[in-house]
C-alpha cells in the first residue's frame, strides 16, 4: 500500500469505526457470554492486505485510539497492536497465503496474540486483584467469536482498503490459479 | 523481499513504533492526573462521546436480539429462585417496617434531625451507559453525564439497586465510571446486620463474584446477609462511598485454619456485565463534606 493521504484516511476510518464499534457494546454478550473483539481483526486485516509496516503502524494508531477513548494506560494497547500488526504482515510478506478462508485463522491467531500479550503487559503493570482462572474462558470465547466473524470484517476492511492497495492478495490467488481446459486449436468450449 | 533497504526500513518501522508506545507507557506513569495524556485522554472521549452514543443506540436492537436468547434459557430457572426469594423478603420487609416505626420513635426522643435521600445528603441523576471498556483488564463505563449535570469525581454510582462503582474522570457532557470489578477498585463494607467490616475486592474475571476481605474470623458471617457500604477509610482502603449503599448478598463464606481472616464471596446486586443505565449519587457539597455529614453521629 503506498502511503498516499487517502490510504491513510481509509484506515484511519476502519480503526475509528472498529473502537468505537467496540466500544459501544458491539456483538452479544449474553448469549455465549463472551464477546467479540473487532481491534485485533481490523489491524490484522489491514496487515494481511498492506505488509508488515502498514500492520504495525495501523496497531499503533488504532491501539492510541484505544487507550485515548477507553482512558487505559496509554501505550500499553499500542505495544501490542504493533507487535500483533507486525507479525501478521510479515506473515503474508513471507508466506503470501492466497487461500480463500485465511481470514478464519489470521483473525484467530491475530486475536490470540493480542489478547495473551495485552494480559502479560497488564500482570507487568501490576494489577492489584486476584486473577480468576474464568479469564482464560473469556480469552476463549473471545478467539472462538473472532474466528467467527473473521470472514466478514477482513472483506469489509478489504473494501475499503482496495483502491488503496498497490498489490490485492485475492487478484493474484486468481491469477494463479489454473487455465481453463482448451481444445486442440486452443479455443476454449472445444473440447473433445 | 531480501533487499537489505527494505528490511532495514521494516525493522525501523517496528523499533519506532515499539519505541513510542515504551515512551508513553513510561510518561503516562509519570504525570499527575492533569498532564498532557489525561487531557488528552478526557478530550478525545467527550468527543468520541456523541458518536458512542448513537452507535450503542443503532446496536442495541441487536443486542438485546442475542439478549433474549440467553434471557430465556435463564428465565425459567430465575422465576424459580425468585419466588423462593420473595417469600423470604416479604418476611423481611415485615420485620423492617417494625423496626423503623420503632427506630422513628427512637430517633423523636434523641431529637435527630435526619435529611431526605438515600443514602441521605446525596441526589441521584440518572445516565444512560455509552461505552463499555473492551477488555477484563479495566471494568470502566463512560456515562452521558458529566460536570455539566453535576457530577464530580468520586461520586458513587448505582446500577439495578447496587453499587456498581464511582466517577473517576468527568468532562462537560459525559463521566468515566469505574466499576467495583475493575483491578484498582477496593470498597470498605460491613456486613448487615452483625456489623463485621471488611473490604470488598473483585476477582478479574468474575464480576458476578466479589471477595469480602480482611474479616476477623471471630465475626460469624453467614449465607444470605446483606452487605453495604461502610463510610468509612482505612490504611487498606482507597474507595470511599458513602455508608449504607447496598453491594450485594453473602454467597458463601471459606474458611481457612491458617489465615487469621475469613475470605467471604459477595454476589452483587448490580448486573456489572449487562449494565445500561445507573444513579450517580450527586452531593450539593464536596465528597468531603458529603463524607463528614455521612461520619457524623
Amino acid at each position: 500500500m503506498s502511503a498516499t493521504p487517502g490510504a491513510f484516511a481509509r484506515v484511519a476510518l476502519i480503526a475509528l469505526v472498529a473502537v468505537i464499534l467496540q466500544l459501544s457494546g458491539f456483538g452479544p454478550d449474553r448469549l455465549f457470554g463472551g464477546r467479540p473483539d473487532l481491534v485485533p481483526l481490523v489491524v490484522a486485516a489491514v496487515a494481511i492486505y498492506a505488509g508488515s509496516v502498514a500492520g504495525a503502524a495501523t496497531g499503533f494508531g488504532t491501539g492510541m485510539l484505544l487507550d485515548l477513548a477507553v482512558g487505559g494506560t496509554m501505550g500499553a494497547s499500542s505495544l501490542v497492536l504493533s507487535a500483533v500488526g507486525y507479525g501478521v504482515g510479515r506473515y503474508r510478506e513471507v508466506r503470501d497465503p492466497a487461500h480463500g478462508l485465511i481470514p478464519i485463522p489470521v483473525g484467530a491467531l491475530a486475536t490470540l496474540a493480542w489478547v495473551t500479550a495485552f494480559a502479560a503487559v497488564s500482570f507487568m503493570l501490576d494489577v492489584g486483584a486476584s486473577v480468576s482462572p474464568l479469564v482464560f474462558g473469556d480469552m476463549l470465547l473471545t478467539i472462538a467469536l473472532n474466528a467467527v466473524i473473521a470472514l466478514p470484517v477482513f472483506a469489509l476492511c478489504r473494501r475499503v482498503l482496495r483502491p488503496a492497495l498497490l498489490v490485492d492478495p485475492l487478484d493474484l490467488r486468481r491469477r494463479r490459479q489454473p487455465p481453463r481446459e482448451a481444445g486442440p486449436l486452443g479455443l476454449r468450449g472445444l473440447e473433445i | 523481499m531480501f533487499d537489505s533497504k527494505v528490511v532495514r526500513r521494516r525493522r525501523a518501522a517496528l523499533a519506532v513504533f515499539v519505541g513510542l508506545s515504551l515512551v508513553m507507557l513510561t510518561a503516562y506513569f509519570g504525570e499527575s492526573g492533569g498532564g498532557v495524556f489525561h487531557t488528552l485522554q478526557r478530550g478525545t472521549q467527550e468527543a468520541l462521546a456523541p458518536f458512542e452514543t448513537g452507535a450503542g443506540r443503532a446496536l442495541k436492537p441487536f443486542r438485546d436480539l442475542f439478549g433474549w436468547f440467553g434471557d430465556t434459557v435463564d428465565a425459567k430457572g430465575e422465576n424459580d429462585r425468585l419466588e423462593g426469594e420473595v417469600e423470604a423478603l416479604r418476611k423481611r420487609v415485615a420485620e423492617a417496617d417494625t423496626a423503623t416505626r420503632d427506630v422513628r420513635q427512637l430517633r423523636g426522643l434523641v431529637k435527630l434531625s435526619r435529611q431526605e435521600g438515600f443514602p441521605q445528603g446525596t441526589e441521584p441523576v440518572a445516565a444512560r451507559v455509552i461505552a463499555h471498556s473492551p477488555t477484563v483488564w479495566y471494568s470502566t463505563v463512560k456515562i452521558d453525564k458529566g460536570s455539566g449535570d453535576g457530577v464530580k469525581e468520586d461520586q458513587p454510582v448505582i446500577a439495578a439497586g447496587g453499587l456498581a462503582g464511582k466517577v473517576t474522570r468527568v468532562t462537560g457532557g459525559t463521566s468515566e465510571v469505574t466499576l467495583i470489578t475493575d483491578a484498582s477498585s477496593a470498597v470498605s463494607a460491613q456486613v448487615m446486620p452483625n456489623g463485621a467490616n471488611g473490604v470488598v475486592k473483585p476477582e478479574l474475571g468474575k464480576p458476578e463474584d466479589l471477595l469480602l476481605d480482611f474479616i476477623e474470623k471471630g465475626r460469624r458471617v453467614t449465607k444470605g446477609t446483606t452487605v453495604v457500604t461502610s463510610g468509612f477509610t482505612s490504611s487498606k482502603v482507597e474507595s470511599r462511598f458513602p455508608r449504607g449503599v447496598p453491594i450485594g448478598r453473602v454467597s458463601r463464606v471459606d474458611l481457612d485454619e491458617v489465615e487469621l481472616y475469613q475470605r467471604v464471596h459477595v454476589e452483587p446486586f448490580a448486573d456489572l456485565r449487562r449494565i445500561d443505565v445507573v444513579q450517580v449519587l450527586t452531593s450539593k457539597g464536596s465528597p468531603d463534606e458529603q463524607q463528614a455529614e455521612v461520619l457524623a453521629p
